[in-house]
């Protein structure tokens, strides 16, 4: 439970545990992964956030959430309906890191109130880029709204 | 006065009679005549039932179809979406290896990794050619007004990155305007200028002309060039899906020419090509012209 002492930075939501050892690499590279947590599901997401299940007790809100769009338990886009729909999370940053470069993805995702949506690249050089880039942006140039 | 009625014959029969009559008054008679009508009639009846489940039948086909095109795209889109993720995992493993052991690798050892890094590569580009070539064939497209020399001159420009600084003198003659979809009719411009530049990589007088004829209802558009051309003795194998008649001193996975035949043949045109090695080649699509537009 040494998750709920530390403050999170960044919330990475990715199923796929190559993609995810792929971008905590990434993040790491720029000093950026120290206060990472990374989950696997929707469902765990969501408690990780509402601090409900095995995040009960935790507090405080990370400054940007990476999240896939395909997810076992609570997909992506459920996720990101149910973040916007409280008023605890309807400010958090949330960007959609995902395969999924579909017209219909990018519009639904940004419908639902995505601040950003990043198609993941499948090759290593402009992955570590894209994700470097991101990490830098949401977490050093943006100003998150202060939750 | 004409009238039609139906009567049972006496064996138990229906049948049907046109009537004629005419009453003269002066004389006080009615004329009649009547006409056996009944197997005109039935013929009348079976035509209208073949006609109605003809447009059942065309009406169910065409839904069949669209359907089998919507599974084709959803089976490629899942496909395509499912593959890149292991891949990404391929191409980011193995530089991981360079970068952490790259120390331990030999000149062989670098060589095996930047084998795997180049197919890891090239398989991303082929699994988006299969997603781009589903889509070439989706039943619903627009249909509206398309300006040709516009969209070609617009395609060339955006082609500007692919020029990579070389001077290519482009003649772009006045096109017909055609109908179609213009998103699909911009990639057909795409993947043919796109080939032309790229098989005169090795011109230094590099020349692309554009040009368009009209003849018996349909306009014929053409892109030829004067760059490493190819054999007419395989021809055919142009149009394939990955199909390729250069090695790899042309970079290409070979689909693009199997889009434009798709999107093309979903226009109700035809697509041919004429080549001479080291002279050059010329491509040629057809589109019907409006009132013939499917």
């Amino acid at each position: 439970m040494s998750e709920l002492a530390r403050a999170i930075e960044i919330l990475l939501v990715e199923d796929n545990p190559n993609d995810a050892e792929l971008c905590i690499r990434a993040l790491k590279k720029n000093n950026l992964a120290n206060k990472l947590l990374w989950v696997k599901d929707g469902e765990e997401a969501l408690e990780a956030l509402f601090h409900t299940g095995r995040y009960a007790g935790a507090n405080g809100a990370p400054k940007v959430v990476l999240l896939d769009l395909r997810l076992p338990k609570i997909d992506g886009l459920e996720v990101l309906k149910r973040l916007r729909g409280d008023p605890r999370t309807r400010l958090l940053p949330v960007v959609i890191l995902t395969s999924s470069k579909e017209d219909r993805d990018v519009v639904e995702a940004y419908e639902l109130g995505a601040n950003s949506y990043i198609p993941k690249p499948v090759e290593f050089d402009p992955f570590m880029e894209t994700v470097s880039k991101l990490g830098l942006y949401w977490l050093v140039v943006n100003r998150p709204p202060g939750i | 006065m004409r009238f039609e009625n139906r009567y049972v014959r006496p064996d138990g029969a229906d049948v049907e009679l046109s009537w004629t009559a005419y009453f003269d008054k002066a004389e006080g008679v009615v004329y009649a005549t009547a006409r056996d009508v009944t197997e005109t009639k039935r013929i009348e009846a079976e035509l209208a039932a073949h006609r109605r489940h003809l447009e059942e039948m065309v009406d169910a086909r065409t839904a069949e179809l669209a359907n089998a095109n919507k599974e084709l795209e959803a089976f490629a889109y899942s496909v395509s979406h499912d593959l890149r993720a292991p891949l990404r995992a391929v191409d980011g493993f193995s530089q991981i290896l360079v970068e952490d052991y790259g120390g331990k690798l030999d000149a062989e050892g670098q060589h095996v990794v930047s084998v795997i890094r180049d197919s890891a590569r090239k398989m991303g580009q082929m699994i988006d050619d299969i997603l781009a070539f589903s889509r070439a064939g989706r039943l619903e497209f627009k249909q509206q007004a398309v300006d040709m020399g516009a969209l070609a001159r617009a395609t060339w420009e955006e082609l500007t990155p692919a020029r990579g600084g070389r001077s290519i003198s482009l003649v772009l003659n006045d096109l017909p305007a055609a109908h179609g979809d213009p998103a699909m009719l911009s990639r057909v411009w795409q993947n043919l200028l796109d080939n032309a530049i790229k098989y005169t990589g090795r011109k230094p007088d590099a020349r692309i002309e554009v040009s368009a004829s009209a003849a018996d209802g349909e306009m014929i558009y053409c892109v030829r060039d004067n760059g490493v051309g190819f054999d007419m003795a395989y021809v055919d194998k142009l149009w394939g899906v990955f199909q390729r008649l250069h090695g790899a001193e042309f970079p290409g996975s070979g689909i693009g020419l199997a889009i434009v035949k798709r999107i093309i043949t979903r226009h109700g045109g035809r697509v041919w090509a004429e080549g001479k090695v080291g002279e050059g080649a010329a491509f040629y699509f057809t589109l019907p012209s409006r009132k013939d537009a499917p």
